[in-house]
């Protein structure tokens, strides 16, 4: 049962946020970007049988773009308003803290979920236009899987803003963050693999089950595996097919990005709870 | 009216009884007949002051920061209807007290309860009864005086219809739709009065209420105070201006260095620190008889010569006289300072004791 005072934080921070310029900007950026490579890639194609190589640029876009969003709605969420001062009076309010986190979480990922909706809608139309056999239920799930993704991101910026003293040093995680998910562990795991398997092995292809296993320790990996798992045909851009090994399954990597989000929301109420403000 | 179960001496028949506190009566006993005096208790009034006329309790508070003791050891009541005034120079830990109370920091030791409800397992009840004004005062920029003010309203539960004419009883009318984020420092404190005061909530807790305000605000809010207390709010309020409290407090208690160093009614404190203002006059030249006759005026407390000046302390009423008996004396005034006692000597004043 949801109690009234998460609705109405989440109903505030909606309105609060829906003017800020950066989310307006990001949003823009990301329907614009979606629009080029849908319109690109679906005049190209045959239909959804050859559309493997759009999903896959998509899908970049999303694993560039959705972070940023998501960590920049929540790098701020608390100690923003801690440093601010309106934490103060928002914590007076009969209202307990876990409320306070939900409330947040809720409403900011009711934003990003709009975010997502609008680019993704604006692809949807593009693509439905120029494609005569789309496989909309595939479509489905891959919006569904970018807002789990951009919701792990969200509680992971909101937990780093519960963690930290200062705005600044959550903004700095943040920046840090989006490199370590998007650069640095894949190269870090590349590099383990490369060191086991040699570059001949990499060329190949033909990745070791264990570093399949691996990557599944970065939010990134577990989404474009269920990405690629369920929406018909996908192709890296890189050319390389990866085939993936027999444990890999739709439900494992959604119940993998949702124990992101689980254990961080978690964190971050056990963080607040025992924070002063 | 009491009842009282009471137990033979004789037979060990235990009856109930019942009578008004402080009366005597002869009680038969049913069993065995035996004649006997009961004296009903006085109903004291420490003991039957029940936690339902308490609005605040605070008892053995103690909340360190990096090891140092901001607040050390604090125990306070308040009534339920009064105006109680927490006053202490900056940073005696009279913020920290207040965070403290309204579950806002976590303490090292010590029970706070609002209306009775624990403030650490039963913090949303506990907050139910409270309106706060925190010593920074802020709101969320983006949105406008009325949407933060709704916003509060919806939590809290009370009526959205009050906002306006909360914004408005505050003086800021013109403002109701501008964004916050515009306001100066006065609006914004003036705003978070009337966030305060939202709802009607039977206690108030105002961390320097005066804060950033121009004596406009100041005397608005002094009188927006005192309508509260009249409406039976309880109100407890912090500041490090000692007069600014004297006038609309029933109690102060006085912080210093994190210890509670007194107590006391307004009046009451004053008799005990003797708080009266010195009067130095500068004479053109010194005269016995101009301090003889000073000395004889109705409410001057001391005298003193100092050079070609006397230091006069006195009722702040007597000082017309005071010039009076001296020109009458003969006295030529050059030149005449008050000063009032400050609070730095009132604290002087109860550390040196303790
Ligand atoms: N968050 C904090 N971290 C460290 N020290 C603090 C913190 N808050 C207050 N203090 C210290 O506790 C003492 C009491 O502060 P405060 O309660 O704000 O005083 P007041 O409100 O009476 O001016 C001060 O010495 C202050 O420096
Ligand atoms: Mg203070």
């Amino acid at each position: 049962m949801i109690s009234s005072p998460i609705l109405n934080i989440a109903k505030k921070e909606i309105l609060d946020n829906v003017r800020n310029k950066w989310v307006i900007i990001l949003t823009i950026i990301f329907a614009s970007l979606t629009l080029v490579v849908s319109y690109f890639g679906s005049i190209f194609s045959q239909g959804w049988q050859d559309f493997g190589v759009t999903i896959a640029g998509m899908m970049s876009l999303v694993q560039f773009l959705i972070p940023i969003i998501g960590l920049m709605l929540g790098y701020a969420a608390i100690i923003g308003e801690i440093e601010k001062g309106s934490m103060s009076s928002l914590l007076s309010l009969p209202v307990a803290r876990f409320e306070i986190i939900l409330g947040k979480f809720f409403g900011l990922g009711g934003v990003l979920s709009f975010t997502i909706l609008i680019g993704f809608g604006i692809a949807g139309i593009v693509i439905g236009v120029n494609v005569s056999d789309v496989n909309y239920l595939d479509y489905l799930i891959f919006i569904g899987a970018t807002i789990l993704l951009g919701l792990i991101f969200l509680i992971l910026a909101m937990f780093f803003s519960t963690l930290f003293k200062k705005r600044s040093t959550s903004m700095g995680i943040s920046v840090f963050l989006w490199f370590f998910f998007n650069m640095i562990l894949p190269i870090i795991f590349v590099g383990i693999m490369a060191a086991s398997i040699g570059i001949e092995g990499l060329v190949s292809g033909d990745f070791p089950e264990w570093y399949h296993a691996l990557t599944l320790l970065n939010p990134l990996s577990v989404y474009s595996a269920l990405v690629s798992l369920n929406v018909g045909p996908v192709s890296t851009i890189e050319g390389i097919s990866v085939s993936y090994p027999a444990f890999y399954s739709s439900g494992v990597m959604i119940l993998i990005l949702l124990i992101w989000i689980v254990g961080f929301l978690i964190l971050t109420f056990w963080k607040f709870d025992r924070r002063d403000i | 009216m009491i009842s009282k179960v009471v137990k033979c001496p004789k037979c060990s028949y235990k009856t109930t009884v019942i009578g008004e506190s402080g009366k005597k009566i002869i009680i038969t006993c049913p069993k065995c007949n035996t004649k006997g005096n009961y004296l009903f208790p006085e109903e004291h009034q420490q003991l039957t002051k029940t936690s339902d006329s308490i609005a605040i309790e605070v008892n053995g508070l103690i909340k360190t920061f990096n090891g140092l003791r901001a607040v050390d050891n604090i125990s306070f009541n308040v009534e339920k209807g009064e105006i109680f005034g927490f006053l202490g120079p900056n940073g005696a830990g009279k913020t920290t007290t207040i965070k403290a109370m309204l579950g806002l920091i976590h303490t090292n030791s010590g029970e706070i309860k609002i209306n009775g409800y624990d403030i650490k397992p039963s913090g949303k009840d506990a907050k139910k009864f409270v309106g706060y004004l925190p010593e920074r005062v802020a709101f969320y920029d983006n949105l406008t005086a009325l949407q933060n003010l709704h916003f509060y309203a919806e939590i809290k539960k009370s009526s959205k219809e009050d906002c306006i004419t909360l914004i408005e009883e505050f003086g800021l009318s013109d403002s109701v739709n501008k964004k916050v984020g515009t306001f100066s420092k006065g609006m914004v404190q003036r705003l978070g009065m009337a966030r305060a005061i939202l709802g009607s909530s039977p206690i108030l807790i105002l961390d320097e209420p005066s804060g950033g305000l121009d004596p406009r605000g100041v005397v608005l809010i002094r009188n927006k105070i005192r309508e509260m207390k009249n409406k039976g709010t309880t109100i407890f309020i912090s500041s490090h201006i000692l007069s600014e409290i004297q006038e609309i407090c029933d109690r102060v208690g006085i912080i210093n260095k994190g210890v509670l160093v007194a107590q006391d009614t307004v009046s009451g404190l004053s008799k005990k620190l003797n708080l009266k203002p010195k009067i130095t006059v500068e004479l053109e030249k010194m005269s016995d008889d101009v301090v003889a006759s000073v000395k004889k005026v109705k409410g001057v407390d001391k005298v003193e010569k100092i050079g070609k000046s006397i230091d006069v302390i006195c009722d702040p009423k007597t000082k017309a006289k005071v010039i009076l008996a001296i020109e009458t004396a003969g006295g030529n005034i050059i030149n005449l300072y008050t000063r009032e006692p400050s609070l730095e000597e009132v604290f002087m004043r109860f550390t040196e004791v303790k």
